[in-house]
């Protein structure tokens, strides 16, 4: 039993905790309070008019629906992308998985809303896909094919594609940690194939899998931008999103949010509590390498084939925004007429698009302040202190992920109306904040981890030695934990540059548009709006890849974990 | 160098007291051992001497100076730690430099007193390195080296062996009698491996339970365990049963192993006692005081372990050194029982 003096939260843990608490009751329980409020009272009086609303409005009813069969389709075929391709890479033989598992993870870098801009130029009704049918002869031009047609797929498939590495990532963590010695004691007695899946492995995957799924699930469901592009309006996000923009206060609204918040939270307990409950570790000791299921030469190329075709699908919202980004002309043709370097300077030349990134770079760099300083006060109480109320602390830093963007973007708008904070009139300070707390659960994760990692000896030792506690954090652990934070705020920073529902939401006036708002206002103008659009979409994505490649250098195997709910 | 003085010191963990009450004085360059099973104290108490840990109740002296409210970087305590816990993102010099700097010791000097407890621990040349490129042995020296090096008044080690191999562990053991006797400086060493605290201490206390169960020197613990669970912790024992029975004027217990005088007037009609095995000879059955069947014959080498079932279907082990004990005795032999009885205890 060990526990020490500095344990026990001094005057600065006290004031720290104090601060933090402050922090999330204001940003994150008050604007969720007060929607809750807004919607169950009305003159004072409790009501459940709205949510009758709710069930009689047609089309409410069908924005709640689509977006439930959105969220219930991705995470179903993320799940069964994720697990056959975490399946190949931890159990066979399959060669190059380096390559096929940096291929698999990088459509992780495209946010899907700017993917469907790409998409547009492929799959719309004069786009590249057609038009190659159309020169083949197989189909008229006078009756071109409605990929779009459903705006339901194009965002199941923009999203799945997107959101599959993440059950890759949670499912592939699970296979690392489960020590294969027991599916060979399962095999001595007697389990085999799909008895053996079911009865020991698929058990032991549970909790991944599920951490994977309750993230994949809130994502798809509440996801903004890409339905947003798609213009596909009867979807609960983006009946959120005119909610706010309407001038009158919606009651409809309110009741959208609260029962989006219902309806997350209640996949999210389910999926934390009830089927990841059970935590399944693994005595570390004596792990053997593990047997690999032999694919042999045909099977080889096979899967190598498939796997080819795969990615080369994943990628056409990638390739396809780059091919935007450099055409000059691409009318009625199937590849850009004419190329050019143009849009990637007019990202820094246009007034909307310049203004933007420097809005962006500002904010983002601010969140990232935030964030890691709430952050790393909260990974070193949960690490280093014992107090009563740390699983509250825990559960409150986790709670972003339960708690969708346009919700809390929502309650943002609502509860800070006519407060020095109000959005409509500078949304910069809620910008930050937001963007903040929404990267608050990886920053607490990747912090922690390296509190974990250094362990209390080291600075205990330092202590003994004569260091007080402010010579061994700067000394100790800092220099210790140095690459989780550089890891962590280089993440917050990139996943900041690309967070879209705070920026759509908040930012109303142009002079305050981050990147993503930019993007989107530019892609509904006509001419070389979304050529730019794609430019800003690249210019982020590279920027996200780079900073994911920087991270998982820097963070290392640990680096799946942020992913996870 | 410094004298360490618990009185009455408890500490709790929710409900559990790990530490209960105990009072214990270590006299300066001191090497004082706190032997234990998990779980009984002995790793609580160590720390609450290297200030990581505030006592709930009692006082921790060193030198009759008051320190239970230090905090641990204020104590002059050097540790070395069950892990080592040696800076992974600095050299050995550096590790043993760090706790110089809080000292306000000049760079000559500092870089003089790294180099005189590198040598003294003997990792003279290893100085550039970092700790992942030593062995497990040199990584414990290079702990010791740096606790060694701020010249602290207590050294306190926890389980500082315990990450070694058996051959190495034997090795360090040597080593750290030598760095001992060589600085001449208070120790404390938390162990729950006897052979280490038999082998190295002056002194010794034995905990269960946050309590201390008896303490004193190696020799006299083994020699006198206080009660049955001294007695089974630090070595091997016999445990008989004995029925009060004066013999000739002199006060003493009957056991199946024959008649076992009591130190003093003990008021007890039945009572535990312990034989250590060396204490058990094996002869020839006739006009033995007990006799017995042998059951089984352990050879370790050195000496050999016969365990002899007696009459009373007790059984009694019997070690000897030497391996002719091996050839004599065979499974299935009657054999007597001499104890000597005026080495078995009476315990409480």
């Amino acid at each position: 039993m060990r526990s020490s003096s500095n344990e026990r939260p001094g005057p600065g843990a006290f004031a720290a905790v104090a601060a933090i608490a402050a922090f999330f009751a204001l940003f994150l329980f008050y604007p969720l309070v007060y929607v809750f409020n807004k919607s169950f009272i009305v003159n004072g009086r409790p009501t459940l008019e709205f949510f009758e609303l709710l069930f009689k409005s047609p089309a409410l009813r069908e924005s709640i629906g689509n977006s439930l069969m959105i969220a219930a389709a991705v995470t179903l075929l993320s799940a069964a992308l994720g697990l056959a391709f975490a399946w190949l890479l931890s159990r066979t033989d399959l060669p190059a998985k380096g390559l096929w598992s940096n291929l698999l993870l990088f459509p992780l870098i495209l946010p899907p809303f700017v993917g469907a801009i790409g998409i547009r130029y492929v799959f719309g009704r004069f786009g590249m896909i057609n038009i190659l049918l159309m020169k083949a002869g197989i189909i008229s031009e006078m009756n071109p094919i409605d990929w779009l047609g459903s705006p339901f797929w194009g965002v199941v498939i923009l999203e799945t594609l997107h959101l599959f590495p993440i059950m890759l990532l949670n499912i592939s963590g699970s296979f690392a940690l489960m020590d294969p010695s027991l599916e060979d004691a399962a095999r001595s007695l007697g389990a085999r194939g799909a008895a053996l899946f079911r009865t020991v492995t698929a058990p032991l995957l549970m909790p991944g899998f599920f951490a994977g799924a309750s993230i994949v699930f809130i994502w798809a469901m509440t996801d903004l931008g890409t339905p947003l592009l798609f213009e596909y309006r009867a979807v609960a996000p983006v009946q959120i999103f005119n909610a706010v923009q309407a001038t009158q206060e919606n009651a409809l609204g309110y009741a959208l949010v609260v029962a989006v918040l219902l309806i997350t939270a209640a996949f999210f307990m389910l999926s934390k509590f009830v089927f990841a409950r059970r935590r399944l570790d693994m005595p570390a000791f004596g792990r053997s390498a593990g047997r690999l299921v032999r694919l042999g030469l045909p099977g080889k190329v096979a899967v190598c084939a498939a796997l080819a075709v795969f990615v080369l699908i994943a990628l056409i919202p990638h390739v396809s925004v780059v091919l935007v980004s450099f055409s000059e002309k691409w009318f009625m043709s199937a590849l850009p007429q004419e190329w050019t370097l143009d849009y990637y300077g007019k990202v820094f030349t246009h007034p909307m698009s310049y203004n933007s990134v420097k809005n962006s770079l500002a904010l983002s760099g601010l969140a990232v302040i935030v964030t890691m300083a709430a952050g790393g006060t909260i990974a070193y109480l949960l690490a280093r202190k014992k107090f009563k109320g740390q699983g509250i602390l825990d559960a409150c830093a986790m709670l972003p992920l339960a708690v969708p963007g346009v919700v809390l973007a929502f309650g943002y708008v609502q509860g800070f109306f006519g407060t020095s904070l109000d959005p409509r009139v500078n949304p910069v300070p809620l910008l930050v904040i937001g963007y903040a707390v929404r990267r608050l659960p990886l920053v607490v994760r990747a912090l922690y981890a390296g509190f974990q990692q250094t362990g209390a000896a080291l600075e205990e030792a330092s202590a003994s030695l004569g260091a007080g506690p402010a010579p061994t954090l700067r000394f100790i652990t800092l220099p210790l934990i140095r690459a989780n934070m550089l890891g962590a705020a280089i993440l917050a920073f990139a996943f900041s540059m690309l967070e879209v529902s705070d920026s759509l939401i908040l930012a109303m006036e142009e002079k305050f548009f981050p990147m993503t708002k930019a993007i989107y206002m530019l892609m509904a103008r006509l001419g070389d709006g979304g050529m730019i659009a794609s430019a800003m979409g690249v210019l982020g994505a590279l920027l996200l890849a780079a900073a994911l490649a920087a991270a998982q250098k820097l963070l290392g195997k640990k680096m799946g974990d942020l992913f996870r709910a | 160098m410094a004298s360490v003085e618990f009185r009455d010191v408890t500490k709790r963990f929710g409900a559990v007291a790990a530490v209960d009450g105990i009072s214990l004085t270590v006299e300066r360059g001191e090497l004082f051992f706190l032997l234990g099973p998990s779980g009984c104290g002995k790793t609580t108490a160590l720390r609450m001497l290297a200030g990581f840990v505030e006592p709930d109740e009692g006082t921790i002296l060193f030198d009759g100076r008051d320190v239970s409210r230090l905090p641990a970087h204020r104590r002059n305590v050097g540790m070395v730690f069950q892990t080592y816990a040696l800076f992974p993102h600095m050299t050995v010099e550096r590790n043993v430099e760090y706790g110089l700097r809080f000292r306000k010791t000049a760079a000559a000097e500092r870089a003089a007193r790294v180099a005189e407890a590198l040598e003294r621990t003997r990792l003279s040349g290893l100085g550039p390195r970092y700790p992942s490129e030593l062995s497990g042995g040199q990584q414990q020296r290079v702990a010791l080296a740096r606790a060694l090096a701020i010249q602290p008044e207590v050294l306190l080690l926890d389980e500082p062996l315990s990450n070694l191999d058996t051959k190495l562990r034997v090795e360090v053991r040597e080593e750290i009698k030598r760095i001992h006797q060589e600085f001449k400086i208070t120790a404390v060493y938390v162990t729950h491996d006897q052979d280490e605290a038999l082998s190295l201490a002056d002194r010794m206390a034995i905990m269960r339970n946050g309590r201390i169960e008896q303490a004193g020197t190696p020799a006299e613990i083994y020699a006198k365990p206080r009660n049955e669970f001294v007695a089974g912790f630090v070595g091997e024992t016999n445990l008989l049963d004995g029925t009060a029975e004066p013999r000739g004027g002199a006060f003493g217990y009957a056991t199946a192993a024959g008649w076992v005088p009591a130190q003093c007037e003990a008021s007890r009609a039945i009572a535990r006692i312990s034989l250590r095995p060396e204490c058990v000879r094996l002869g020839a059955p006739e006009g033995a005081p007990a006799r017995g069947v042998v059951r089984r014959v352990s050879f370790f080498g050195g000496s050999v372990r016969v365990e002899v079932e007696l009459e009373n279907g007790a059984t009694l082990s019997s070690v000897s050194l030497g391996a002719d004990a091996r050839l004599t005795w065979r499974e299935g032999d009657a054999a007597g029982v001499y104890a000597e009885a005026d080495n078995a205890v009476v315990l409480e």
